[in-house]
């Protein structure tokens, strides 16, 4: 298991360079370079980071150019919020364009808040020689019995690549507000564009398959992409740039959409159309998009499996806030799970499943985590001796009460 | 937590008390409606739900100058044609031209009894929107709801509960100590704290904690099975006195190395086979060659 190298940058305020593999082709490559870019390992798709390092190994080096991640909400919506702006500011920080639509808070709150890279490169992953360090006389006798594994590499249960791409980011602080203006970006609030709020009891249900909301802003999206040159209509005068598209909390009551209050929703396709509209404009042009959708509030399940298959990439994340699985302590170092729920295959037959899908997060001030769930060593004795009983209770209570009618306490003593 | 939730009411919050048919959650509406009054707060309620006198009951009377009760009671869908206040009437502009028929200096509460009356006659989703304009406007400083979860789908009762900045969710305690709540409140910075209380609500109207963190309906399960030790009840000694620990954690254990054997191990040199011998203290380390005597 090789340890990450560490990469050196030399990092200036306006323009971050990427950090590029230390592979190069030696053919001319035709994909053009836009900063913040780089082409993937897997597929040659040109992919950008989502500003979380793990998150980008999970879902198989980056997001691709023109594609849709979808992010499921955890329950009050903490962490999901959390990931929309290290999304937002990693664009910031790449100096792509933004454009970011919210029917809750508005869009120059969000950008306000973005975290602070961490520009000098201290939140890097411990090299060789930090462990080489680590083991000098004195610490020896860290371990008395087992001393000649002193020197390998611990268990990885962190998720990450060789090679860096993308930056780490200070939760605790928010983004310098001169690196913020820096960037261009496109706002959608959606109160003040929306003409008339009060709803008609009868009409219009049969007329557009979508409500006021979401067509407004398909349309808005794509004035301003074709405002900007993203979908190649303007020609090369500029250099090619990315715009990062965000979309808070969509379905959500706020967006004039039962979709979540209802189970049979009068407007069963609102979202499904729109999503489709904004997978062909992202399609056509230089963009990424991240949606979040409350999905815990969905009742329809069948509505969700569409939603899902309709976008390419979708995670989905569980809090354990205000959840009965707070209190327990497999879980005690971890602030959530989080599911893959599909990864795209993007001219290509297969795509890089990770190999664990038990993943869980954990929120640190300079780094949001993913790592792989490890179930620790079942110790005690009763625990693995009530679930024997439990299921040979549970089978035997299924064959028509033969035997000992054993209730779920009672172990098996051999 | 429940206290602090019933008496500082931030400017934009919105107060969501959730309750079923096993426990009315009005008692605690009421009590809100009575803090407020004597924090100097305008009060404005519209009630769907009961009358003015069966709302008042109770209630601080020298403050009763601030409350305003809208009456929606008598003719909420407005079929006598002369209705006080309809459901119909439920928006934004409807609400601030209400409120600035009556004159008022300070920042004005606005209390909805219920919301699952206005909910049954208008789409959640516009009801939603217009919730959250009520809250963002300004137009009043907070909004206290009462919603019974048990009329709704867990949809609706799951969008409303996500606007709200605060939810208490009311059940009926057991063993008739008091009621049981739930807090939950979301803080501007985003911050989410949880609580459980059981509480009881006085006669006038205030609210007492009874006691806090106590969780009626779990049952841990190995609460009535008792660890029975097994080093108990022997007829000889399993356990160690403290000099014979201190004995047995000196006892040098057969295969630790020295300091230098280790970091020569552990740090090979460059490649030359050296076998490092150091004698132990019971060996015999001789120097001759035991087969020089062999007559050969």
């Amino acid at each position: 298991m090789a340890a990450p190298k560490m990469s050196v940058g030399k990092p200036t305020v306006d323009r971050l360079p990427c950090n590029t593999t230390s592979f190069q082709k030696k053919s001319r490559s035709k994909l053009v370079s836009i900063p913040g870019t780089r082409p993937s390992i897997q597929n040659g798709q040109l992919i950008v980071s989502t500003g979380v390092t793990s998150l980008d190994y999970v879902i198989g080096g980056g997001l691709a150019v023109g594609t849709l991640l979808l992010i499921e909400e955890d329950r009050y919506d903490s962490y999901s919020r959390m990931l929309f702006k290290y999304f937002l500011a990693e664009g910031v920080v790449c100096g792509h364009e933004l454009y970011v639509a919210s029917a809750l808070d508005h869009p120059n709150d969000i950008l306000q808040e973005l975290p602070a890279p961490i520009l000098d490169d201290i939140a890097s992953p411990k090299t060789v020689e930090d462990q080489a360090k680590s083991c000098d006389p004195e610490s020896q006798d860290a371990m008395k019995i087992a001393w000649r594994y002193q020197h390998l590499p611990k268990v990885q249960t962190a998720l990450a690549s060789s090679s860096r791409f993308g930056h780490y980011y200070d939760v605790s602080k928010t983004m310098d507000p001169e690196i913020c203006q820096a960037a261009r970006c496109h706002g959608f609030y959606l109160p003040e564009h929306s003409t008339a709020v009060t709803s008609p009891t009868a009409t219009t249900s049969g007329q557009s398959p979508m409500p006021e909301t979401y067509s407004s802003l398909l349309n808005n999206l794509q004035e301003v992409i074709h405002r900007e040159g993203f979908d190649g209509s303007v020609p090369q005068t500029k250099s090619r740039n990315i715009l990062r598209i965000g979309l808070h909390s969509l379905g959500s009551a706020l967006w004039d959409d039962d979709l979540c209050c209802r189970e049979n929703p009068s407007h069963g396709h609102a979202l499904t159309t729109f999503l489709y509209g904004l997978r062909a404009m992202l399609r056509s042009s230089l963009s990424v998009a991240v949606v979040t959708v409350p999905s815990h509030l969905i009742q329809n399940r069948a509505l969700m499996g569409n939603i899902t298959r309709l976008c390419d990439t979708a995670i989905a994340l569980e809090s354990f806030r205000g959840s009965e699985r707070e209190t327990n302590p497999l879980y005690k170092d971890y602030h959530g799970l989080l599911d893959v729920r599909q990864l795209p295959y993007l001219n290509c037959l297969v795509c890089d499943l990770p190999d664990n899908k038990d993943l869980a997060f954990k929120l640190k001030r300079k780094q949001f985590t993913i790592e792989r769930l490890h179930l620790p060593p079942d110790l005690s004795e009763t625990v693995s001796r009530v679930s024997r009983g439990e299921l040979t209770g549970t089978a035997m209570v299924g064959s028509s009460g033969c035997g000992s009618g054993s209730t779920g306490n009672r172990h098996l003593d051999f | 937590m429940l206290l602090e939730v019933l008496q500082g009411t931030e400017a934009g919050g919105f107060i969501l008390i959730q309750d079923s048919v096993n426990y009315c959650g009005r008692h605690l509406l009421k009590s809100c409606i009575n803090t407020a009054l004597k924090r100097e707060e305008v009060v404005h309620v519209l009630g769907f739900e009961v009358s003015q006198e069966e709302l008042n009951d109770g209630l601080d009377r020298t403050s009763a100058q601030r409350l305003h009760f809208h009456n929606a009671y008598s003719d909420p869908l407005g079929w006598t044609g002369n209705s006080p206040f309809t459901v119909h009437q439920f928006t934004l502009e409807d609400i601030s031209t209400l409120l600035k028929q009556t004159p008022q200096a300070k920042a004005v509460t606005l209390v909805i009894d219920s919301l699952s009356w206005i909910l049954r006659h208008h789409d959640p989703a516009a009801i939603c929107q217009k919730l959250q304009a009520l809250k963002k406007g300004g137009v009043v400083r907070a909004v206290i709801g009462l919603l019974h979860s048990d009329l709704h789908q867990r949809g609706t009762v799951g969008s409303i509960c996500h606007l709200a900045t605060s939810v208490i969710t009311v059940a009926p305690g057991t063993r008739g100590l008091g009621a049981f709540a739930k807090i939950t409140r979301r803080t501007k910075s985003g911050k989410l704290m949880q609580d459980e209380e059981i509480f009881s609500i006085n006669e006038d109207l205030t609210v007492t904690i009874q006691s806090k963190r106590s969780h009626p309906g779990s049952t841990p399960m190995n609460t009535d099975e008792s660890e029975v030790d097994p080093t108990a009840n022997l007829t000889f000694n399993l356990r160690l006195s403290d000099t014979q620990r201190e004995a047995k954690e000196k006892l040098p254990l057969p295969f630790v190395f020295s300091k230098e054997k280790k970091s020569a191990l552990l740090h090979p040199g460059t490649g030359s086979g050296r076998i490092l011998y150091e004698p132990d203290a019971n060996d015999d380390y001789d120097q001759e060659d035991p087969d020089d005597d062999l007559d050969v």
